[in-house]
């Protein structure tokens, strides 16, 4: 780590680790049409905490999410080399790994995008689609994921009596809310959030910053952010990225 | 600075203008040659009487059956086959196999529709008189084929264009919750692309109805009342093609205006359906 970088930037209020590794990344290096966009990552990410990744613009945060989810296999042009392991059902797993299918590890690592996107379909069936992509269709289990996700989320009350309207119609921090409730649905071992907050209003994002506490009992949170002070409130530990090369400003991170 | 402006403004305006009013001149026209036959009889008896002009009958129903009939069965076989090949170039092909297919598909569009029947003549007529055991081979299954390979080219771009213009962060999010591209197919890019698509099928279907020489070379041109798809069929192209190449002055030559008409107001509709889908569409976005 570059020692002047870290130095300067500002100290955070952060409780020591003390959870178990969920995610460990060893060399990774990420290109885009050949230009390397990560270089050497070698990080450690801890289990039911929320890990915060800042830094500016195109350092290369939002990749390294897609990195986790290998979302980026989507994208043409893109290359990896280097190991992440992720720890899933209690099981350390090459996410890489081709034995692996890429739709197995992205129901156990969820992803909130940064604008909320609902697909064009009503409240329901938004949050009902993940589980008719695991071929869950029994009519009551669907019903009460459903309904349990969308409490997860403190959404129920405000779309319980319009579920079948289009998910599209709702305000933006409903809207990232759904997204959330999309997510959650699956019950995920680990979720990414690039920008959750982002396009939300204050009240909106500390509806959103409340939800993602209350939920690192059940899974390991990964957010990209560039706000310091909603850093500063809810994450657990901090990365800081920048020109591809992740710097760990906190106490008790490697 | 601004009279040569004002010029070009003018050469455009005049330009737009002299254009809508030839095309009202053509539906003046078409009408004022059908009159004759509109004020001998009733508008509904051409529509639906067959035609024996050897007694008296001018009805276009055999032959606006088929051009009915021929353009929807071409469209059965069109859509699905277009509506995949612009899934595969769109979100399926790599890079360099998506470039060779629109390629291919820009270049069929190119092709005239004579080079289409002159093949389809060798080797499918032959190929439907085996199969049918009788006739000529000419006949509506021979053609609707071939018109739906006439119409394919102009439906994939269509549908190529609407699927590109769907947001990616959907099809995103279909792939952050591990669905498969055929799921991320049915439940995102067709539904938001339906508005295009439903475009590119009035499209489609529109050039079906107006296509001559395939139904021409094809379909048999028996006036016949349509029974059933094997037998020989004309078309209401096909008949103004035909009535036009042996008189210019009779009762029947008139009656091809009629024909027209028909097929005019036809397209008028067909545009206006595909104005307002889009107009609908675009407001609600």
């Amino acid at each position: 780590m570059d020692a002047e970088t870290a130095d300067d930037i500002a100290p955070l209020q952060v409780t020591p680790m003390q959870s178990s590794i969920k995610i460990r990344t060893q060399a990774l290096c990420f290109y885009y049409h050949h230009k390397q966009v990560l270089h050497d990552i070698s990080v450690q990410l801890p289990a039911n905490k929320i890990t915060a990744i800042t830094g500016p613009s195109g350092s290369g945060k939002s990749t390294f999410l897609m990195i986790l989810n290998r979302l980026w296999e989507e994208i043409a042009g893109c290359s990896i080399s280097g190991n992440v392991t992720v720890e899933l059902e209690g099981h350390l797993q090459d996410i890489n790994d081709k034995a692996l299918p890429a739709r197995v590890l992205r129901r156990k690592v969820g992803m909130v995008f940064q604008q909320p996107n609902p697909l064009p379909m009503s409240i329901f069936k938004n949050i009902a689609f993940p589980l008719y992509l695991t071929h869950i269709t029994n009519k009551k289990h669907v019903k009460d994921a459903v309904e349990g996700a969308l409490r997860q989320v403190h959404i129920w009350d405000e779309v319980k009596d319009r579920l079948n309207d289009d998910g599209r119609l709702l305000s933006g921090g409903q809207q990232q809310r759904l997204c959330l409730a999309r997510a959650l649905v699956l019950s995920p071992e680990v979720l990414l959030l690039d920008e959750p907050t982002s396009s939300l209003d204050p009240e909106a994002s500390a509806a959103i910053e409340e939800l993602l506490l209350s939920l690192k009992s059940q899974c390991t949170l990964i957010m990209v952010s560039h706000y310091q002070d909603q850093i500063q409130r809810i994450a657990d530990l901090r990365f800081e990225v920048r020109d591809g090369r992740f710097l760990c400003p906190d106490a008790g991170c490697n | 600075m601004n009279r040569p402006h004002s010029f070009t403004e003018y050469i455009f305006l005049t330009a737009a203008v002299c254009s809508g009013l030839l095309t009202a001149a053509v539906f003046i026209f078409l009408f004022i040659f059908s009159l004759p036959l509109l004020q001998n009889g009733q508008l509904t008896d051409l529509l639906l009487s067959s035609w024996a002009p050897d007694k008296g009958m001018y009805g276009i129903y055999p032959m606006l059956s088929t051009s009915l009939t021929l353009a929807c069965l071409s469209l059965a076989i069109s859509f699905p086959v277009s509506l995949g090949c612009s899934f595969v170039i769109t979100a399926l092909a790599p890079a360099r196999l998506r470039r060779f297919l629109l390629s291919m598909v820009r270049l069929m569009t190119g092709i005239p529709t004579v080079v289409y029947s002159f093949a389809a003549l060798f080797l499918l007529v032959p190929f439907m008189r085996n199969i049918l055991g009788q006739g000529s081979g000419m006949c509506i299954l021979t053609a609707a084929p071939v018109l739906a390979l006439l119409i394919a080219p102009t439906m994939i771009i269509f549908f190529v264009g609407s699927f590109e213009k769907v947001p990616r962060s959907s099809t995103l999010a279909v792939d952050a919750l591990g669905g498969s591209e055929i799921q991320k197919l049915l439940y995102v890019m067709i539904p938001l692309a339906w508005p295009g698509i439903l475009n590119g099928l009035l499209l489609g279907f529109g050039r079906a109805m107006g296509d001559t020489m395939i139904s021409l070379m094809l379909a048999g041109n028996s006036a016949s009342p349509l029974n059933s798809l094997t037998q020989s069929a004309r078309s209401l192209t096909s008949h103004i093609a035909l009535v036009m190449a042996f008189d210019f002055d009779s009762m029947e030559f008139k009656s091809i205006f009629v024909c027209g008409l028909v097929l005019y107001i036809f397209t008028a509709i067909l545009m206006l359906l595909l104005r307002m889908s889009t107009l609908c569409f675009s407001g609600k976005r």
